[in-house]
C-alpha cells in the first residue's frame, strides 16, 4: 500500500552549524506533510535536534578524519522516523535510559528529553558508523 | 539568534529572536554575561521571539541564572512559546525559570 510521505536529507560535518541547518530541513519536510499534528512536529523536532547535537558535542572520531554527521526524516500519517548517522565515530555506548539532570546542572538532560519525546529510540552501530533510530508514532498524546 | 538589550528602571530587558540552541546559547550567555558585568543583576530574558529551544539553550538560561545570582540578582523569562514552555515542563525546569507572562510582570511583585 502506498501512503502519503514526505522525507528530508542532509549530510555535514559534525557541527553546530549542521545542526542549525537542519531546522531547515524539519519546516520544509512539516510544510509538505500538512497532515502532522503540531503536537508531534514539535516534540519530533526537538528529539531530532537533541540527537543530531548529541553527536556534535558526544561523538568521538575513529581515525584522524573528522565525524560527518547525517540526518534522513520521513514523515507519513502514522509516524514520523528519523535515522542520525555518526558517520567515522568510534564505537559508542550511550545510555538512553538515564535520568534527567538534576536542576542545578546546565548539561544532561539530552538524552531523557529524547525518551521523552519519542515512541522508540534506538542506538547501534552499522560499519563505521552509529545510527541513531527515532520513531514517534502520530498522535500518541491524544491516545 | 539576534539580541537585544534594554535597560529598563527596574531590569535589563533582553529580547531572543530565532532559535536559541548550539549556535544561540552561547550568545545569549555573553550578552547576559556583559550585562551583568556592566552591572544589572535584575535580567528579564523575553523569549517571545524564540520560535525553538532545546537543552543546550536551556543550559544556557540556567547558566545565565547563576551569573545573576551569583551578582546578588536574578533572572527570569517571560512571554514564552509553547515550544519553549514543553522544554521547560518536560525537564521540570519551569520550577526554577517560571515563565511569566510578560516582561514587565516578571520583577513587578519584588
Amino acid at each position: 500500500m502506498t501512503e502519503p510521505g514526505s522525507r528530508r536529507s542532509r549530510r555535514g560535518p559534525a557541527d553546530a552549524r549542521t545542526v542549525d541547518a537542519l531546522h531547515e530541513d524539519l519546516d520544509a519536510l512539516w510544510a509538505e506533510a500538512g497532515f502532522v499534528p503540531d503536537s508531534d512536529r514539535m516534540a519530533f523536532t526537538l528529539a531530532v535536534v537533541e540527537a543530531a547535537g548529541n553527536v556534535v558535542v558526544h561523538a568521538v572520531p575513529a581515525a584522524e578524519e573528522p565525524i560527518e554527521l547525517a540526518v534522513e526524516l520521513a514523515a507519513d500519517p502514522q509516524r514520523l522516523e528519523a535515522r542520525i548517522y555518526e558517520i567515522g565515530a568510534a564505537p559508542a555506548h550511550v545510555d538512553l535510559t538515564g535520568p534527567m539532570a538534576q536542576e542545578h546542572h546546565e548539561s544532561g538532560r539530552g538524552l531523557a528529553l529524547i525518551q521523552a519525546l519519542v515512541s522508540r529510540v534506538v542506538f547501534e552501530r552499522h560499519g563505521d558508523t552509529n545510527v541513531w533510530k527515532l520513531c514517534r508514532e502520530c498522535g500518541r498524546d491524544e491516545a | 539568534m539576534q539580541f537585544t538589550v534594554e535597560q529598563k528602571p527596574r531590569y535589563a530587558h533582553i529580547t531572543g529572536t530565532g532559535r536559541l540552541n548550539m549556535v544561540g546559547a552561547p550568545r545569549l550567555r555573553e550578552v547576559v554575561s556583559k550585562v551583568v558585568d556592566e552591572g544589572s543583576n535584575h535580567v528579564v530574558i523575553d523569549l517571545g521571539g524564540t520560535e525553538f529551544m532545546d537543552s543546550s539553550g536551556l543550559g544556557a538560561l540556567i547558566g545565565c541564572l547563576k551569573l545573576a545570582r551569583q551578582a546578588g540578582g536574578d533572572l527570569r523569562i517571560a512571554n514564552v512559546r509553547p515550544q519553549v514552555r514543553m522544554v521547560l515542563e518536560l525537564t521540570s525546569m519551569h520550577r526554577v525559570l517560571n515563565p511569566y507572562d510578560t516582561a514587565d510582570a516578571a520583577f513587578a511583585d519584588d
